[in-house]
Parts: C-alpha cells; structure tokens; sequence
C-alpha cells in the first residue's frame, strides 16, 4: 500500500521471552514498529499472537527481554506504567465497555480521570469520536444496549481519547457477527490512512492487503515470517506459513 | 399481652437502642469490610496477607469472643471508653466486617477481568481501577448478599445485652425477669421488635436486586 517515509522505532521487542509454566509461549521475539506503521499480526491459534499484543501494555509480563515505546522501557506495575499504558491504545476482542457507564461517558473517563481534562471539553471531544465512529446517536445508552459492532467502535473510540501514539487491536472482530466485522474494519482502515500507528492481531487477511504496510506471521511463539503483504500472500517463504495459507483460501 | 402494652415504652427504647447499635456498627463495618476486600485484591502481599488473616479469624471465632475482646482486653491494652456500648460497637463492627469483606470480595471476583484491563489500558492506576470501575459494578451484585449481612448484625447486636448494654434484648430480660410469669409474652414482644426491622431490611433485599442488576 502507500509507501510511507519510515519514522523513528516506536514499538521495539528485544529477545523477548514468555513461559506459561512448561509452555515457551513466546520464543526470542524481535520486532521493530516505526511510527505511522500498521503491523498485522497473523497465525494460527495458540501461536503467541495475543501474548505478544498484551506484552506490549503489559498485560502480561514477560521473563526476559526488552520492551521499549518510544525509547523507554515498560515499567514495572506502578505509576509509570499507568502513564505509559496512557500512551498506548488497546482493543480487546470482548470490547471490554465498562458495563455500568453510559458509551459518553466510557469514552470520557480516561480523559477526565487519567489526564485531569475538564468534562465539558472531554465531552465534546468525546462525541466528536463517537461521531467519528457512528455512533453519536448512541451516547446516553449503556454498552449492553449496543450491538457488538457498535460497542467495538466505542472502544475504539474510548482508546482514541487517550490520544495514544500507538493502537493495539488484539483480534477485534472476532467476536463480531460477520455483518458487523466491516463497520469495525472501515474504522481501523480509517485510522491507518490518518497515519495512526497500529498492532493489529487478526484473522481478516482483508484489511492485511488493504491497510497493513507489513505482515508478521507467527506460529509456535515464534515470528517465522515479517514481510509486506503482498510478498507473504504471494509468496510466503515458510512451509508454515503456506500450510497456514493453504487451509485459509480452502474454506 | 398486658405486659408489652404496660412497658411499651420500655420496649421502643430498647428498639431505638439495638436500631442505633446495628446503625452505627453496620456503617462502621460496611466502610472497614469494604477495605479489608480492597486490600484483598491489592497487588502488595503484606495487605493480602494481613486481609486474609483478619477475616479468616474473625469468621471463624464465635462473637463473644470478639465481644470479650473489646470489653475486657482493649481497656488492659490502654483502650478506654466511658460506655460499654462503645465497647459493643467495636465488637460488632469487627466481627460484621470480616464477613462483609468476603461479600465483597465475591462481588469484585465476578466483575469480568476484561473491565480491568480495559481500564489499566487506559492508563488508570490500581485505586482508579477499583474504585470507579470494579467496586461500583462489584456493589450492585453484592448488595442483597450485604443486606443479609446486616440482618445477622441486627440480630447479632442482642448479644450486647449480655455485656451490660440495654438494647431491645437486654430490656426484654429486665421485663422477664420481673414478670416471671408472662415470659411468653415478654419475649414475643422482643421478637416482634426485632422483626421491625428485619423484615423491612429482607423486603429491601429482593427490591434493590431486581433494580441494581447489571446488563451485559
């Protein structure tokens, strides 16, 4: 897709390593993100593809290695990393709306409560995200009243009024019936043309072709291919990656 | 019957009295359970420790022990106070705290771990995550298991009257003792007290569960 003058590493992984008890879910990651970039995330399931999502707002902590945004490195559990985690947008595959909060004010939280901006402008910002994402009309209702679709782009939106440097989609329409997986796909497409950096975990090899500049495919905890699309769709160098592929394109 | 009518004011001070110790102990209690939980869940060891510790051994020891405790050991530790009412409040807040911890913690378990995920995503730090997101939705789905707490308190609180405090139980041994011969009665009168306020507390119960529910 568009070829972007490269900006400076934002998201780095350096030897990166995570056991869950005999389990080496992630084994010696190495991945540079630069700025404006959208890396697409791919592999069969139990591959490390959320682990490695989640590592990077430490979600789950990680044995050895280096994560660094931005230049720094993850802090441990405390008051830097509240501020980091700021920095860093995240959507989960289950929305994670916050269930007794109307979608305004879902969206307004952060801001107010994490970044100390005033409710009148966190609102208005507020509904200009939520406007942005089409779902204006929809702010003084509860998540649960919402379809998934609809509550996705709320968390989208909630994570953008952060004003995060990077976004983290961990599997975002996977929960999604497949008439609302392209209202979610438009928005993330969206975003990737307004420049926003992304780590998108997904199975939707569609929005790969149209809006990732690089594919990293991985299996077994290990990145085994990172490449544009258009080479790993093509041509995939791995045997694992054609197997996976293969099995993708029968169904 | 004559002798609830005859000592009816008898009885409505002994009301106010058990409705003033179940008041304060309860509030005390609501306030202090609702720490021991937050520390419960807290990611400093020494708090889960010293939480733990608290409620397991307050569950589990009957509540005149804790009664004992705060008339006799508190005074020889320093603790004084004019009353022994003071020393009930202590005692029931305590004991009642230790089971309203557990409640809570209960609630804060079935708030999903997606809620607070999303909400450390978004930067907030540990006491942000517990008090505007978990506890708030962790409340609602404990309050009818709460309110079941304060029942037991309200009943519990007779046991002041063993401690020299006249509450409604206290009066109504004073009442039976000086009308051996209309104990029944006496003690209907008592149970209808407490049933006074009880009851409206379980009727209270099933109404805020039906409003309070959380769609998801």
């Amino acid at each position: 897709m568009t070829t972007q003058v490269p900006g400076d590493a934002l998201v780095t992984l350096d030897a990166v390593n995570k056991h869950y008890g005999p389990l080496h879910v992630l084994k010696d990651i190495n991945l540079n993100v630069r700025k404006g970039e959208v890396v697409v995330v791919i592999g069969p399931s139990g591959s490390g593809k959320s682990t490695l999502c989640r590592a990077i707002n430490r979600l789950e902590t990680i044995d050895d290695g280096v994560i660094r945004i931005d230049g720094k490195e993850l802090p441990e559990e405390g008051k830097e990393l509240a501020k980091l985690r700021a920095d860093v947008g995240m959507v989960f595959q289950s929305f994670n709306l916050f269930a007794h909060k109307t979608i305004l004010e879902n969206v307004t939280l952060g801001p107010i409560k994490v970044k100390g901006v005033a409710k009148a402008q966190a609102d208005k910002d507020a509904m200009a995200l939520l406007e942005r994402v089409g779902v204006g009309q929809q702010a003084p209702k509860l998540p649960a009243q919402l379809s998934g679709g609809q509550q996705q782009r709320v968390a989208i939106a909630r994570a953008l009024a952060m004003k995060p440097k990077v976004m983290l989609f961990d599997e975002p329409t996977s929960a999604l019936d497949p008439e609302m997986i392209n209202e979610v796909l438009d928005v993330m497409i969206q975003l990737a043309k307004e420049g926003m950096t992304m780590i998108v975990v997904t199975h939707e090899m569609g929005f790969a072709r149209k809006a990732a500049h690089r594919v990293v495919f991985m299996a077994d905890g290990q990145i085994v291919e990172d490449s544009t699309p258009e080479e790993f769709f093509t041509n995939p160098k791995s045997s694992r990656a054609k197997d996976f592929l293969s099995k993708l394109l029968t169904h | 019957m004559d002798v609830i009518i005859e000592n009816l004011p008898l009885y409505w001070n002994g009301f106010l009295r058990t409705l003033f110790l179940s008041t304060v102990s309860g509030v005390i209690a609501l306030f202090v359970g609702t720490l021991l939980a937050a520390a419960r869940v807290s990611p400093v060891a020494a708090l889960r420790g010293f939480s733990t510790a608290y409620v397991e051994i307050l569950r589990n020891t009957p509540l005149t022990i804790a009664f004992f405790f705060a008339a006799i050991v508190l005074p020889r530790l320093g603790v004084k106070f004019e009353q022994f009412e003071v020393a009930a409040i202590i005692a029931l807040s305590a004991y009642t705290a230790a089971f309203i911890a557990e409640a809570v913690r209960s609630g804060v378990n079935s708030v999903p771990v997606g809620q607070a995920e999303a909400a450390r995503s978004i930067g907030m730090n540990f006491g942000q995550v517990l008090s505007l997101i978990i506890l708030p939705q962790a409340l609602r789905t404990v309050i009818p298991p709460l309110i079941n707490i304060l029942i037991a308190l309200v009943k519990n609180s007779s046991v002041a009257g063993a401690f020299f405090v006249l509450e409604l139980f206290g009066y109504g041994r004073q009442l039976a003792n000086a009308n051996g011969d209309q104990v029944l009665a006496v003690l209907l009168g008592v149970a209808f007290f407490y049933l006074l306020i009880t009851v409206p507390l379980g009727i209270l119960a099933s109404t805020v569960e039906r409003k309070v529910a959380i769609a998801r």
